[in-house]
C-alpha cells in the first residue's frame, strides 16, 4: 500500500494550482456564486479556453480530440483542484467527463465532428435533461415524448431541474420513442430549436442554477440521435459509469472546513465543542477522499467500481453534512451575507444528497449489491 | 497511490489466513461472555507474526491489516499492541501488551507481559507480574484484569509519550475495524435467513439503508486505520481513532437491534465483537479525547 503521489502526480497538481493562481480573477469569489448564472457561464469560456491552450482542459481524452490521453489519477487531481476552487469550468465539467467520451464511443462522425471540437476548446455549454417533474428517482418512468415524422422527431414534454439549462446551447436530452427502459432515445438537442422554453427555478442554492425546460413541439432531426432508437440507457448506463465516483466534493468540504476553523480562532470562538464537531467533520472528509482514491486506484488499473461507487458517494454526503452543519451552528453568519465561500459552499453542498441521485438510492444499492441482502418485493 | 498491498504483505496476510482458518467460528456449545484460544496464541507465537511486520518490505501496514484481519475472528487475542506499539518502545518489552487508563480495568491486563500507564498526560511502562494483576469478570468480549494496588512505572518522555498515544491509537482503530466487519457481517447473515412478515428482515429497507450506513462506516475506519499506519502520522491516527469510536457507537446500536431477542444471547456470536468494540469506545479518554487530538494536530 502506498498512500502518497508519485513526482508526476506532485507536478501535475502543482501545474494545476499555478494555473488556477494566475487565472482566477481578484473577484472570482462573486462570479462563482451563481454556478449557471450568464457571468459565470461566460467566465467559464474565457477560462476554460484558456486551460484548453494550457492543456488542461481534456488532459485524459484521446490524442485525436486533443487530449494526451492522461491517467485516472490526472483527471482526478484536476477534478479535485477544480472543484476545491469553486468549479470554474462551470457546466464544462460536464462535458469533459462524460458527455464528450460518450459522443466518441457512440455518436456519428457528423456528430463527433460538430461537437467534440468546441468542447476541446472550451467554448460550449450542455446541459443535461433527464429528471421531469414526474421522474426523479424513479428516472426510466419519464414521459417527455418524441414521435417520428418522416425524417424528423417532434419532441414534447418537460424537464426540471436542469442545470445551466439557461446558457446552454445544447442539451442532452432523454426522451420517450417506446415504452419502459427500451423506449427511451437520446436526443443532442440544440437549444436555440423553436419550441424550448427555459424558466429558472429561484432557489436557495444560488443564482442560474436549476430550470424548467418545455418543449412544444420541437422538430429535431433524426441525425440529431445519439446512437439507436431504444438505446438510451445502455449508454447513460456507461456514461455514468465513467463519472462513478462523482464530484470530488472532499477537496472543497475539507477547504471550508479549515476556513470555518481559521476564523473561528481568530474570534476565539473555536471551543472545545466546535472543536469536537470539527474533528468528526474532518474524519468524515478523509474517510471520503480514501474512499474516493481507492476507486481510482482501480479504475487505474482497469477494475470498474461496483457498488463501492455508492460507498463513495453515501461517505460523500456524510462529509458534506457535517462540515455544512459545523458552519450552520458555529459561523451562522455565513447564511447572512457572511464569508461568500463558506456560503457557495453551503449551496452547493447542501445538494450533496439529492443531485445526481439520492443517497437513498445509493442506500439501496450498497445493501443490495454489496451486502447481498435481499431485494424488497415489488 | 496504491491501494493493493504489495507482493511480501500478500504472503504474509495469506499466511495469516490459513493459520486463522481453524478459528472461524466459536465452539457450538460456546456459551461464554470471552473467547481465547492459547492455541491460536502459541501458533501466532511461533509463526513469528507479532514481529513479522518489523521488516522494512511489510511494515505497520501490514501490521495493522493482521490486526484488522485477527480481529474478524471470534477469538480474541492480543496482537494490536504487540504488532504495532512493541516496534516502538526502547527496550525489550514482553508480550501481550496491556493500557490501563486512569487506573480503570483493561483488556489482557491479568495476561499482559508489559503494562503501558496512562495517567493524566503522563505515560508509563512497567512489567507487569501476577502479583500485581487480577484478572475479573466483565460482559466485554476481552479478558479484562486490573492493577491490584499502584504500580511503579518509568514515566516516558514527552516525545515519547505522544508516539505511544499515536500507535494506540492506530491499533484501537485498526482493532476497531476488522471487530466492526465481522460484526456486521454475522448480522447480514442473519437478516437473509431469518424470515418475518412472510420476508427476509434484510429485505425491509428501513434495515438495509441502516446496515449500508454501517457499511460505509466499517469501511471508513479500515481506510484510515490502514492509512495511519503507513503515515505514522499522529494527526492520521487521531482521525483513525476517531471515526472508530464515532461508527462503533452506532453501529453497535444498530446492530443489536436487528438482532432481537437472539441478540441478547451468549449462543449467538455477535456479543464476541459489539461488546469488545464497547470496551473500545472509552478508551484514550474516548471520542472527545480522539477530537481534542485532532482539532489540535489536523487543523494547521
Ligand atoms: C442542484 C441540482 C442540480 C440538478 N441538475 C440536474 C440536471 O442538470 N439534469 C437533470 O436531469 N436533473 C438534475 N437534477 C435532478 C436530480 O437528478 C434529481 O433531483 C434526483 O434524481 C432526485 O429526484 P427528485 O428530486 O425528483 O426526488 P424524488 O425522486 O422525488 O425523491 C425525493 C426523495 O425521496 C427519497 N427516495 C426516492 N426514491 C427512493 C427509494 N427508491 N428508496 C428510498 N428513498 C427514496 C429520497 O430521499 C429522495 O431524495 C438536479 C438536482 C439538483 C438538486
Amino acid at each position: 500500500m502506498e498512500f502518497s503521489w508519485n513526482q508526476q502526480q506532485t507536478e501535475f497538481r502543482a501545474t494545476v494550482r499555478d494555473f488556477l493562481a494566475q487565472n482566477l480573477p481578484d473577484n472570482w469569489e462573486s462570479i462563482a456564486h451563481g454556478p449557471g448564472s450568464a457571468s459565470q457561464s461566460e467566465f467559464s469560456k474565457q477560462f476554460c479556453a484558456r486551460l484548453a491552450d494550457a492543456g488542461l482542459l481534456v488532459p485524459h481524452w484521446p490524442r485525436q480530440w486533443g487530449g494526451r490521453e492522461a491517467d485516472a489519477w490526472s483527471s482526478f487531481i484536476l477534478a479535485e483542484e477544480m472543484w476545491a476552487a469553486g468549479e470554474p469550468r462551470g457546466g464544462q465539467y460536464m462535458n469533459v467527463n462524460w458527455i464528450g467520451p460518450t459522443l466518441m464511443r457512440f455518436g456519428t462522425e457528423a456528430q463527433q465532428q460538430r461537437y467534440i471540437p468546441p468542447m476541446a476548446q472550451g467554448e460550449t455549454i450542455w446541459c443535461q435533461g433527464f429528471s421531469e417533474p414526474e421522474a426523479g428517482s424513479d428516472l426510466a418512468s419519464l414521459r417527455t415524448k418524441a414521435e417520428k415524422q418522416g425524417d424528423h422527431y417532434c419532441i414534447n414534454g418537460q424537464k426540471i431541474w436542469t442545470s445551466y439549462a439557461g446558457e446552454a446551447e445544447t442539451c442532452f436530452l432523454l426522451a420517450r420513442t417506446g415504452s419502459g427502459k427500451k423506449g427511451i432515445s437520446i436526443f443532442l438537442l440544440p437549444m436555440d430549436t423553436p419550441g424550448i422554453i427555459v424558466v429558472e427555478i429561484p432557489s436557495l442554492i444560488g443564482e442560474g442554477d436549476i430550470h424548467e425546460v418545455f418543449f412544444e413541439n420541437v422538430m429535431v432531426p433524426a441525425t440529431a440521435m445519439l446512437g439507436e432508437e431504444g438505446q438510451a440507457w445502455d449508454i447513460v448506463r456507461t456514461a455514468l459509469s465513467l463519472e462513478r465516483v462523482g464530484i470530488p466534493r472532499f477537496a472543497l468540504a475539507s477547504r471550508m472546513l479549515q476556513r470555518a476553523v481559521d476564523f473561528l480562532k481568530q474570534r476565539d470562538r473555536f471551543h472545545s465543542g466546535a472543536a469536537e464537531q470539527a474533528a468528526r467533520a474532518k474524519a468524515a472528509c478523509e474517510a471520503t477522499r480514501l474512499f474516493s482514491y481507492e476507486i481510482i486506484d482501480q479504475r487505474q488499473k482497469g477494475i470498474t467500481a461496483g457498488a463501492e461507487a455508492s460507498v463513495a458517494r453515501v461517505a460523500t454526503v456524510n462529509c458534506e453534512r457535517l462540515v455544512a452543519e459545523f458552519v450552520v451552528e458555529h459561523l451562522p453568519e455565513t447564511l447572512a451575507s457572511g464569508d461568500p465561500l463558506l456560503l457557495a459552499h453551503h449551496q452547493r453542498g447542501i445538494v450533496a444528497g439529492i443531485a445526481s441521485g439520492a443517497a437513498e438510492i445509493q442506500l439501496n444499492l450498497i445493501a443490495t449489491q454489496l451486502l447481498q441482502l435481499p431485494r424488497e418485493p415489488r | 497511490m496504491d491501494f493493493a498491498l504489495n507482493s511480501d504483505q500478500i504472503t504474509l496476510s495469506s499466511a495469516l489466513d490459513k493459520l486463522v482458518s481453524r478459528y472461524l467460528s466459536p465452539p457450538t456449545d460456546f456459551r461464554g461472555f470471552c473467547l481465547t484460544s492459547d492455541t491460536l496464541e502459541q501458533e501466532l507465537e511461533q509463526g513469528g507474526f507479532f514481529e513479522a511486520a518489523q521488516i522494512p518490505e511489510l511494515g505497520p501496514v501490514a501490521a495493522a491489516a493482521m490486526v484488522e484481519r485477527l480481529a474478524r475472528l471470534p477469538y480474541t487475542v492480543e496482537a494490536a499492541l504487540s504488532m504495532l506499539l512493541s516496534a516502538q518502545l526502547e527496550g525489550d518489552w514482553p508480550r501481550p501488551f496491556a493500557v490501563i487508563e486512569h487506573g480503570r480495568p483493561g483488556r489482557f491486563v491479568a495476561q499482559a507481559g508489559t503494562l503501558i500507564i496512562l495517567d493524566g498526560n503522563q505515560v508509563g511502562i512497567t512489567r507487569a507480574s501476577p502479583d500485581l494483576v487480577e484478572s475479573m469478570d466483565s460482559l466485554y468480549g476481552y479478558p479484562m484484569g486490573r492493577l491490584k494496588s499502584s504500580a511503579v512505572y518509568t514515566p516516558l518522555s514527552a516525545a515519547d509519550a505522544a508516539n505511544v498515544h499515536k500507535w494506540l491509537r492506530v491499533a484501537l482503530a485498526a482493532e476497531a475495524a476488522g471487530l466492526l466487519q465481522a460484526a456486521l457481517d454475522t448480522v447480514i447473515e442473519h437478516l437473509s435467513v431469518r424470515k418475518q412478515f412472510g420476508r427476509p428482515l434484510g429485505s425491509f429497507q428501513a434495515v438495509q439503508h441502516r446496515m449500508a450506513e454501517s457499511t460505509v462506516l466499517a469501511r471508513g475506519v479500515r481506510l484510515l486505520a490502514l492509512k495511519a499506519a503507513w503515515s505514522e502520522d499522529a494527526g492520521d491516527a487521531a482521525l483513525a481513532a476517531l471515526h472508530a469510536q464515532e461508527s462503533a457507537t452506532r453501529v453497535v446500536y444498530d446492530l443489536h437491534q436487528f438482532m432481537g431477542a437472539m441478540g441478547m444471547t451468549l449462543e449467538f456470536p455477535l456479543h464476541l465483537w459489539s461488546y469488545r468494540l464497547k470496551a473500545l469506545l472509552s478508551e484514550l479518554d474516548g471520542r472527545a479525547g480522539q477530537a481534542k487530538a485532532v482539532a489540535a494536530l489536523c487543523f494547521n
